[in-house]
């Protein structure tokens, strides 16, 4: 079963205008870069922050007082134990809480450790103290509800905007479930497995406005799996153009490894067909 | 009397961070400054990968500095290529790199430092009084952002550097809009500057070696030798003269030069390249140098005049990116498709000036093309036992007020640096043999 990017359909009463929704953004483990395409909105984010009562966000506020908020936003993924802790924290916290970006809704590239060698890292984990002991690198649905998803790494800054717009009128924003190849169509692009580029796009999940093809850069899949991809297709099609079964399973469990539990057995499949 | 003092979570920097400090009858017993964001070990992450595929993993080792990352990485890798990239691909890297320290800078000054210094929380809470400031903290943002998606198609984590060269190349059109909007904000980075030089910041030298790269014709970006007030050594020596340590309470590595902390950042780089400024950026030091209540010289070892310096710097890189936008105006952009390299085993090392300091990034591949070591210093990593030593030496001066001072002014200090815990946090002790 994939996860994501599945949005749960919750019932909400109405909002009232006056009664501003109290939002929190926080990050655990990760790069800061999700937080920062919140502040990067640079000709909404003043009007975006009306829209909101902002209670929390410790990356530019000093006080952030533990208290009831309507929506969480968390970036980054659980790595300590401090992480789980401040995670399960906000998760009793929040009404909702949004997954904001690939590490909190994928794992994106820190869990891809769990497909690298231990050898590459081993040496290292066990010399620190035990607050600061590793916890094997998982999104944060792996340990609480989760009621949305903003994926993506980035996620996709006019996506973060409709969202809070969305949410501070009560309405709920829905996901992106078309692959990227639809966006990128739509913005002309050459097709880069037609180029024998090694392009994701067509198992991916868009809402990214097919920026990585836009700039000539082939889709790693950072948004996650769609519902319905056609993993064997995509397997197929890669291969055709001559790349082989350990590079198509590091490049697709780079972002999202934890996500394509099945990758294995479809890659083993496909070598008993050929 | 005994203190003690402990911040758990240190707001307003990138990542986390915490500080124990200990102080009895007047002395400071402890201090410890420690990142506490988990380890992500990327140096074990792109072991066993080709080598172009290192830079969009590394680039995620930090947000803000993404294309610094992606920058080291490629440079590093054509490095042990033994290839040349061509002056068009170099001049349009500078553009990007520019770009990213534009708009860290403004993130930094306006909404990290500045509430400290106007005594609000947040630069949120500021909006209704400094709506202008905050004007001209956005519109140095937008300018910094879209000169990345220019040249990277996107602002964070760019997608069309490459080793080699690059993707997608902008357009003539794109680039005469870019010049545009960089001459329309230079007057928020002049702004910014005259701020900055009015607020008032404590008296505090810092016993720290100034180290940054110093380039030959300008002001330090992707080359030159990385240099201090006392030393100067190229990239290929690094090893010999920086070691990295750990600490058994930090996720973070420490680096010392020879045994001694050092500083790395706008200020180093303004103390080694303030002759290669820009003509406006040299009147805006020349401005602040003659500011009597500023109190500031060159070189200036008081941290806090970072903030200084980061300033400067903005108009400087301002004039710089508009300068390079003049040259691709007048000679055109040249339809460079990205080189074809023969894959070649050996190994390189870059160094170049980030918003923070200076980054490292060195890599080993076989002649396969694939990474077989890594190792990257982060600029952070650099600073951190110096602004832990920084908090140590300052603290006695105000030991006797109330803690809330204490903390308010550690924690100004703390940010004068512009820490990326992020950064910092996420390596591995590297073996060579």
């Amino acid at each position: 079963m994939i996860k994501l990017p599945i949005y749960k359909k919750k019932k909400v009463n109405k909002i009232k205008k006056t009664d501003k929704l109290k939002v929190g953004f926080y990050g655990i483990t990760g790069c800061a870069g999700c937080l920062l395409s919140v502040i990067f909105n640079e000709d909404e984010i003043l009007d975006l922050l009306e829209l909101i009562d902002l209670k929390a966000f410790p990356f530019i506020k000093q006080f952030n007082p533990d208290e009831k908020f309507d929506y969480v936003f968390l970036e980054g993924l659980v790595a300590t134990k401090e992480d789980l802790e401040t995670l399960q924290k906000l998760r009793n916290n929040s009404r909702y809480l949004v997954s904001l970006g690939a590490c909190a809704s994928t794992g994106c590239i820190p869990a891809y450790r769990h497909y690298t060698l231990k050898e590459n890292y081993e040496h290292l984990l066990f010399k620190k103290k035990a607050a600061l002991q590793d916890l094997e690198p998982t999104p944060i649905d792996t340990h609480v509800s989760v009621d949305y998803y903003i994926p993506g790494c980035p996620p996709n800054k006019k996506e973060i905007v409709s969202f809070i717009k969305s949410i501070a009128i009560g309405k709920h924003p829905r996901p992106y479930e078309s692959p990227v190849c639809v966006e990128c169509r739509k913005n002309n692009n050459q097709c880069l497995l037609d180029l024998g580029k090694p392009c994701l796009g067509p198992i991916t999940a868009g809402g990214c406005e097919s920026v990585c093809i836009n700039g000539g850069f082939e889709c790693w899949g950072c948004r996650g799996p769609t519902k319905d991809m056609n993993l064997e297709l995509m397997i197929k099609i890669l291969k055709q153009r001559g790349f082989d079964d350990k590079f198509i399973q590091d490049r697709m469990r780079t972002f999202v490894g934890l996500k394509l539990p099945m990758l294995e057995n479809v890659l083993k499949k496909s070598r008993e067909t050929v | 009397m005994e203190k003690t003092i402990t911040l758990n979570h240190i707001t307003k920097i990138e990542g986390h961070a915490k500080l124990a400090l200990g102080i009895k009858h007047g002395k400071v017993t402890k201090c410890e400054l420690s990142s506490t964001e988990g380890s992500r070990y990327f140096e074990g992450l792109v072991l066993g990968r080709h080598y172009n595929e290192a830079h969009e993993i590394t680039s995620r080792i930090c947000g803000i500095c993404s294309c610094a990352h992606v920058t080291a990485a490629i440079m590093a890798i054509e490095d042990a290529l033994q290839y040349t990239p061509t002056e068009q691909t170099k001049q349009l890297r500078r553009l990007m790199t520019l770009g990213e320290r534009i708009r860290s800078h403004a993130t930094h000054l306006y909404f990290l430092s500045l509430p400290d210094y106007l005594g609000y929380e947040s630069a949120l809470a500021m909006a209704s009084e400094y709506k202008a400031e905050l004007q001209h903290a956005l519109n140095l943002i937008r300018a910094g952002n879209n000169m990345i998606k220019v040249v990277g198609a996107r602002d964070l984590h760019p997608v069309s550097a490459a080793v080699g060269g690059w993707l997608k190349l902008p357009s003539q059109q794109q680039i005469v809009e870019l010049k545009k909007l960089l001459i329309a904000v230079k007057k928020d980075a002049v702004k910014t500057c005259k701020l900055f030089f009015t607020l008032s910041y404590p008296k505090f030298e810092s016993k720290a070696e100034c180290f940054s790269l110093v380039g030959k014709n300008r002001y330090a970006i992707l080359d030159g030798w990385f240099t201090s007030e006392k030393v100067s050594f190229n990239k290929q020596q690094y090893r010999r003269f920086l070691q990295e340590y750990q600490s058994s309470s930090s996720t973070a590595n420490f680096v010392v030069r020879e045994g001694h902390r050092y500083m790395v950042g706008a200020l180093s780089r303004l103390n080694n390249n303030s002759g290669h400024l820009s003509k406006d950026a040299k009147k805006m030091l020349k401005l602040a140098l003659n500011d009597k209540k500023l109190d500031m010289k060159l070189n200036s070892h008081n941290p806090y005049m970072n903030n200084i310096a980061q300033a400067i710097e903005l108009v400087h890189c301002i004039d710089h990116a508009i300068e390079i936008c003049n040259t691709f105006e007048e000679n055109g952009i040249r339809n460079e498709p990205v080189d074809k390299i023969r894959v070649r085993a050996g190994t390189g090392i870059a160094a170049i000036e980030v918003p923070r300091g200076t980054l490292w990034h060195e890599y080993t591949i076989n002649d396969k093309g694939i990474i077989t070591k890594a190792n990257i210093i982060t600029p952070t990593a650099q600073n951190l036992l110096n602004i832990q030593e920084d908090i140590r030496q300052f603290v006695p001066n105000i030991i006797n007020k109330k803690k809330e001072y204490i903390i308010e002014q550690i924690e100004k200090l703390i940010r004068s640096y512009d820490p990326c815990f992020s950064c910092s946090a996420h390596f591995l002790e590297v073996k060579w043999e």
